[in-house]
């Protein structure tokens, strides 16, 4: 199944902003991304904590709608999924 | 006080917006109280665009003093003013700017103690802040008051932005549950004023009482590559603050 996978912000500047994937038929929606981010050791560190959870403050999306970190474990994706990662920025 | 009319210079000075709000509009914006939280990067703009707006009565707070480093995005200070308090200088700009308005500065911390005194009777806050930790307490201060929370956060290119309205919006901590981690963040000053415009425009829209609000909706500028992106917000049933519910009127 094809699914569209977006980093956002830092995460998209480390791993590459947009991107669809192939991924086999009911891949978890962290999955998904754990596999994205490890290409890059910076990006997954600034999105995965040292037991490869989701850091408390990345913010995932399943087609517009929040995803909790825990959830992301067990929700399956579908096809035409649109997952988005990004995280919140705290400047001003 | 009760409510002001708008004098003949104030008719001549907001002409080209009175196009757009009316008198009616004008006078709302006259006897509003915005409570700017930062006059940093965000708030300098936000501020400004206020102040040149008409919003009666500005309060401002910050502890800072000015320092170089601030100078490549917080354009309510100047070279001449390094090393002066941020509020001494942004209330000689504000007033400047626009005699017709009153622009009060407060040079404290916001924090637990204070936050209420602080936010008197305003009728929103501007989140121009750079921490969450304070960010928390002014959503709470809002939830409690009633009164929107503009909020706005930038990095780098990036910045978002949100208005909590208590008892119809998810609230900034169902949002943003945990903070990013602190840092000294990488920023050019068109960010805060792109980020900063889009609070300032919530703000009149809101006082004047046109438009669609950022209600439940995040917006992402994505200043590298020139993307404004909105995703859909919701209150969280468990959010540690409002509970997912209404504090001023209906259960969601």
């Amino acid at each position: 199944m094809k699914v569209t996978l977006r980093f956002f912000a830092r995460f998209g500047e480390l791993l590459g902003k947009d991107r669809v994937v192939d991924a086999p038929e009911n891949t978890s929606l962290a999955d998904l991304v754990r596999d994205a981010a490890s290409q890059n050791g910076e990006g997954y560190g600034s999105i995965f904590d040292e037991q490869g959870k989701f850091r408390d403050y990345v913010i995932l999306m399943r087609n517009g709608k929040r995803v909790s970190a825990a959830a992301a474990e067990r929700t399956a994706l579908s096809e035409g999924d649109e997952v988005a990662v990004f995280p919140p920025v705290a400047g001003g | 006080m009760g409510v002001q009319m708008l004098s003949q210079n104030e008719r001549e000075r907001y002409s080209r917006q009175i196009l757009l709000f009316g008198e009616e509009g004008q006078e709302r914006l006259k006897n509003a109280t915005i409570f700017i939280a930062g006059a940093g990067g965000l708030g300098s703009p936000v501020s400004i665009y206020l102040a040149v707006a008409g919003v009666g009565r500005i309060i401002l707070v910050d502890k800072d003093a000015v320092e170089r480093t601030n100078l490549n995005r917080q354009i309510l200070h100047y070279d001449r003013d390094i090393g002066r308090k941020k509020t001494a200088s942004a209330e000689e700009k504000l007033r400047a700017i626009n005699p017709d308005i009153t622009v009060e500065v407060l040079d404290t911390t916001i924090d637990e103690t204070n936050v209420h005194e602080l936010v008197g009777n305003a009728d929103g806050i501007v989140d121009a802040m750079d921490n969450f930790p304070t960010r928390y307490l002014l959503n709470r201060v809002a939830l409690k008051m009633g009164i929107p929370l503009f909020h706005g956060a930038i990095r780098g290119l990036y910045g978002q932005a949100t208005t909590v309205l208590p008892g119809k919006t998810a609230c900034l901590r169902c949002v943003f549950p945990h903070p990013p981690p602190k840092e000294v963040f990488p920023v050019v000053g068109v960010t805060p004023g792109f980020i900063g415009m889009v609070q300032a425009t919530e703000v009149v829209k809101y006082l004047v009482g046109t438009g669609e609000l950022l209600a439940n909706r995040l917006l992402l500028w994505d200043g590298e590559r020139a993307v404004v992106e909105e995703i859909a917000l919701e209150r969280d049933p468990s959010c540690e603050v409002c509970g997912g519910k209404n504090q001023h009127g209906d259960a969601p």
